[in-house]
């Protein structure tokens, strides 16, 4: 791996001491690493997810060649109407997640927080900032952003017109679930669609959209039968590999590839022995380069990470005869829009559902509407007798993650499971682990 | 009475039914209620709107989803007070047609859920009734003879206008949301629809998709000014996308200013606000010469009172130092001063009456008595810098608890400032507290660091996580000088940041107590590719500043 290593090293060098001028080589990289992923996967990790790995590291490589091939988006960002464009979405937070393969991060967001960005905004903002602002990534023709989940998304987008002259659409999610919400994010998404009509001059057609549609639903569905099945038995991943899923279910939904995917992945697992370990649900992101996070969840057989809910953060069965309104209530309805119950009933129901023996939220830097709520989805697990741990840290900026701090909370929870007696000590080490 | 926030909330609606509305403002002293019940790292708005709400009397909260804390704070206030008409409005953020239709229907909705809640009944003949009675608030205007500075950004609590009204600055605008004069639109045929129109139609705060509208409102308000306080909010990250926006075109002095909302945070307030209207250079100053008494040499003195040390220098009326003292800051900064007074005058061989007036700088500045004028730190180091060394144009001073960096120009005089926020990484204490876990002397620190034979990254910015880095990396058994070398780097990256944001103009220079620190000096130097001038005695150029202030209110020098 060292040539790999000395191959980062090299572009981040030049990034930083010249912005611009190394595109070709970020670029070279990502291209090399889809070629990787395919012909050598990782080792020690099960064949779904390394054939998820080379999906997306094709994906973002491929996207990325051609600047006339994607849109920029935020991860809400309705990829199934882009779709019926030819085009592929590549979401901001994906793309600093990639930059960060180059170990970029701390150049970008210096960049951003020196140009007067603030220090507190999410890491993936301004990592995405940070590379577009240095001039050290070219810019697409167009770009399309939804207000939830979060307060950077028209900020971000709005700036990045400003300064870089990248025209976008801004979809306006509103807070309640009603008829009237719906109506009125629905006709946006038909004024979106139209909107992509007019700039890349082709069709929109309707009944793309609804095979669309059709192929997401089954996949949903799909994905909850392997959700099931990752409960039950042992299938090695890594954190990253849920980070990947999590941008399949965002950026590649009503793909027939990524349903092939997911069920190849549900035969996949049939060939794998029953988990004995600690299941746990992971709540939010995941920081994939946390060594002792790593350490214990990467390819564990004591404890292993069975879902996300920034995978399945949405669960609604979709009505493909009315695709716009059918769209507009999935993302109405995804657990990150609405009130913090809605949240934590829907985190609810998948614990239900899957049953876990734990559930670890990582509050990120700079994420409030997850961070401010953490405490609430607690009270509410703590009500259906399942443990609970906050971590905070930052899901891309290593400078916000202190390990001494993870691994005495995660190691002192961990204990607090093993000792099986979760119960009885849940109230008492709460104050320790906390 | 109902509390609310925000300026699209349909106060009036309510005040028709004869509700007693109260816009929150939270002076709060502590965040204890909202670190239990939240989570730290939220907008330190919405956390003090829960510690008022907790203490205060109101029947309920009427909230909007303006942003991501609030949306969070709503949560927590339905769950501790469920018997409370805590209420979300879902306010949108366009406002074109689909946007006002929508917003209509959820203010009827609520309207509905309050008569519910209350007994009460809206009355939409009364409402147009009021609306109409209602008069248009008085709004703020340039004034000929004085300061004019302008207000944008996050919402700002009142004590930003109050210190400038004391310092004879004029608020010419106030463009944060509680700054502006209410926009009611009465539209008869269609009183509610009018209304909602109305109110989504004030200057769109950052959360608005139409917000791209504020270039052109702020590039005309700003003409009419001297200077605009950038104001932000601590943990609330949407106007500093506006601010490093508005850096690059708006052609008048910007000061940004992050505030949190806490009564403890009013000094550093007040330092910033002042140092800015000093470099506007149009304060009014009170013009009292002193008289010289005799014919014998003539004496200034100025006194820097700091988190660390308090240095006292006197100077002649040729601007030649004559003598200087430093001595530590204790618990009280007043003792301390006293005793910088009398070692600087024996060193002297002075005595009080010979020192004609007397400038005093720095935190501590309010508190020295015997001081005749204070100017703020910032300014006085612009003014001792220059004195040192004419060429310097950027400086970095790091003391005891703040680091800042200040641009000059060819005069000295202080063009733009940025200053670390209230956070010790990066300072002087920081230093001090890793030295003493690697159980080293401050003086050594620096020393051992420039001996160091491998390469170690302090990742962590926090300074106390910082802390336990580096305890664990004396577990791991690095040596102490790599330690102390990978401390200064991690300095040395705050302070470049913080050069970059104030301009690299050379020639730089650093001052302050850490400016005595090779390993640190290093370090600096090696990141911004430029050698730093350090003069003899960096811990004394505030003070040197401050006399040469004094000597200008003398008149006995240009």
């Amino acid at each position: 791996m060292w040539i790999a290593d000395k191959y980062i090293d090299h572009v981040k060098e030049q990034t930083v001491e010249h912005p611009g001028e190394s595109w070709e080589k970020m670029l070279l990289g990502f291209k090399a690493n889809k070629l990787r992923t395919k012909l050598l996967p990782k080792k020690g990790i099960s064949k779904g997810y390394q054939k998820l790995e080379a999906m997306m590291m094709s994906f973002v490589a491929d996207s990325l060649a051609r600047s006339d091939s994607y849109v920029w988006g935020n991860i809400f960002a309705p990829c199934e109407i882009i779709g019926c464009f030819g085009l592929n979405t590549l979401s901001i937070e994906c793309l600093s997640c990639y930059f960060s393969g180059y170990h970029l991060e701390d150049f970008f967001i210096d960049y951003a927080q020196n140009t007067g960005i603030a220090p507190t905004l999410c890491s993936y903002h301004k990592t995405f900032v940070g590379a577009i602002d240095s001039g050290a990534v070219p810019v697409p023709e167009y770009a399309v952003t939804t207000s939830l989940s979060c307060d950077g998304n028209l900020n971000t987008f709005r700036y990045l017109e400003k300064r870089k002259g990248v025209p976008f659409t801004f979809l306006d999610v509103p807070y309640r679930d009603d008829e009237a919400s719906v109506e009125y994010l629905a006709a946006q998404l038909k004024d979106f669609a139209m909107e992509l009509e007019r700039r890349f001059g082709r069709p929109f057609d309707e009944e793309k959209l609804r095979r669309s549609i059709r192929i997401e639903n089954e996949t949903r569905r799909e994905l909850i039968r392997f959700f099931r099945l990752q409960s039950e038995r042992y299938y090695p991943g890594e954190l990253i590999s849920h980070l990947y899923m999590m941008m399949g279910m965002h950026l590649l939904i009503g793909t027939q590839e990524f349903l092939d995917l997911i069920r190849f992945m549900i035969r996949d697992i049939e060939n794998y022995p029953k988990f004995e370990g600690k299941k746990i649900l992971w709540i939010h992101l995941l920081p994939f380069y946390q060594e002792t996070l790593q350490s214990y969840f990467n390819s564990s057989r004591k404890y292993q990470i069975i879902a996300s809910d920034i995978i399945i953060d949405s669960m609604e069965e979709m009505d493909e005869t009315k695709p716009f309104h059918a769209l507009a209530k999935k993302i109405i309805r995804n657990l990150y829009n609405g009130s913090y119950s809605h949240k934590a009933q829907m985190v609810g129901e998948l614990a239900d559902t899957l049953h876990p023996d734990a559930v670890i939220q990582f509050c990120h830097w700079g994420c409030k509407q997850s961070s401010g709520g953490s405490v609430l989805l607690k009270d509410k697990l703590k009500d259906m007798s399942i443990p609970m741990l906050i971590l905070d840290g930052d899901g891309i900026d290593r400078r916000n993650s202190h390990d001494g701090q993870i691994r005495t909370r995660l190691e002192a929870f961990l204990e607090m499971l093993d000792s099986g007696e979760k119960e009885e000590t849940a109230g008492k080490e709460e104050k320790r682990v906390c | 009475m109902l509390g609310y926030i925000c300026k699209y909330a349909p106060v009036e609606v309510f005040e028709s039914m004869g509700v007693q509305m109260e816009r929150i403002e939270p002076d709060v002293t502590n965040f204890n209620q909202a670190e239990i019940r939240m989570h730290p790292n939220i907008c330190s708005f919405a956390k003090g709107v829960l510690e008022a709400v907790m203490s205060g009397a109101y029947e309920g909260v009427i909230l909007t989803t303006c942003c991501d804390s609030i949306r969070r704070l709503y949560d927590v206030l339905r769950d501790e007070f469920p018997d409370k008409f805590i209420y979300m409005l879902d306010t949108p953020r366009i406002t074109k047609d689909a946007g006002t239709a929508l917003y209509e229907q959820r203010i009827r909705e609520m309207t509905e859920a309050y008569e519910k809640f209350s007994g009460r009944a809206f009355d939409e003949q009364r409402f147009l009734q009021y609306l109409k009675e209602k008069q248009e608030e008085q709004q703020y205007a340039v004034k000929s003879g004085a300061v004019n500075i302008g207000i944008i950004g996050a919402r700002a609590n009142e004590s930003i206008k109050r210190i400038l009204k004391e310092r004879g600055a004029n608020v010419a605008f106030d463009l944060t949301c509680t700054g502006l004069g209410r926009k009611v639109l009465v539209d008869e045929s269609e009183v509610m629809a009018g209304y909602a129109r109305g109110l989504l139609s004030q200057f769109p705060c950052m959360r608005m998709e139409q917000a791209a509208n504020r270039d052109e409102l702020i590039r005309r308000s700003a003409g009419s000014v001297d200077g605009v306080i950038y104001h932000t909010v601590q943990f609330c990250d949407n106007y500093a996308y506006e601010y490093a926006w508005l850096r690059d075109w708006l052609d008048r002095p910007m000061l940004l200013l992050e505030t949190d909302y806490t009564r403890q945070s009013e000094g550093q307030v007040r330092t910033r606000i002042e140092a800015f209207l000093e470099s506007l250079a149009l304060e009014t100053k009170k013009q009292q010469k002193k008289q010289r008494k005799g014919d014998g040499p003539m004496y200034v003195m100025g006194i820097d009172s700091g988190s660390t040390s308090t240095n006292a220098v006197i100077m002649d009326q040729d601007r030649k130092i004559k003598a200087f003292s430093v001595v530590r800051t204790g618990a009280k900064s007043g003792v301390s001063a006293d005793r910088a007074l009398h070692e600087v005058l024996e060193k002297a061989g002075l005595a009080r009456e010979d020192i004609s007036w007397i400038v005093s700088t720095g935190y501590g500045r309010v508190s020295i008595e015997f001081a005749d004028e204070n100017v703020t730190e910032i300014s006085c180091h612009g003014k001792g810098a220059h004195y040192f060394n004419p060429a310097i144009r950027t400086i970095l001073d790091i003391g005891g608890q703040d680091s800042k960096a200040i641009r000059l120009n060819e005069n000295g005089e202080v063009k733009d400032f940025v200053m670390n926020d209230k956070c010790a990484a990066g300072t002087g204490r920081f230093l001090e507290m890793i030295a003493r876990t690697l159980e080293v002397s401050l003086d050594e620190l620096g020393a051992i660091a420039l001996t160091s034979k491998e390469k170690i990254e302090i990742t962590s910015m926090c300074s106390v996580f910082a802390e336990s880095e580096v305890i664990s990396l004396i577990a791991n058994n690095k040596e102490k000088a790599d330690i102390a070398d990978g401390v200064c780097h991690a300095i040395a990256n705050k302070a470049s940041g913080l050069l970059r944001r104030v301009g690299m103009e050379p020639e730089f220079m650093m001052t302050g107590g850490v400016a005595k620190n090779p390993g640190v000096v290093r370090a600096v130097e090696e990141k911004i590719g430029s050698k730093l001038y350090i003069c003899e005695e960096p811990e004394i150029v505030g003070a040197a500043g401050a006399a040469l202030y004094a000597l200008e209110k003398t008149g006995e020098t240009v």
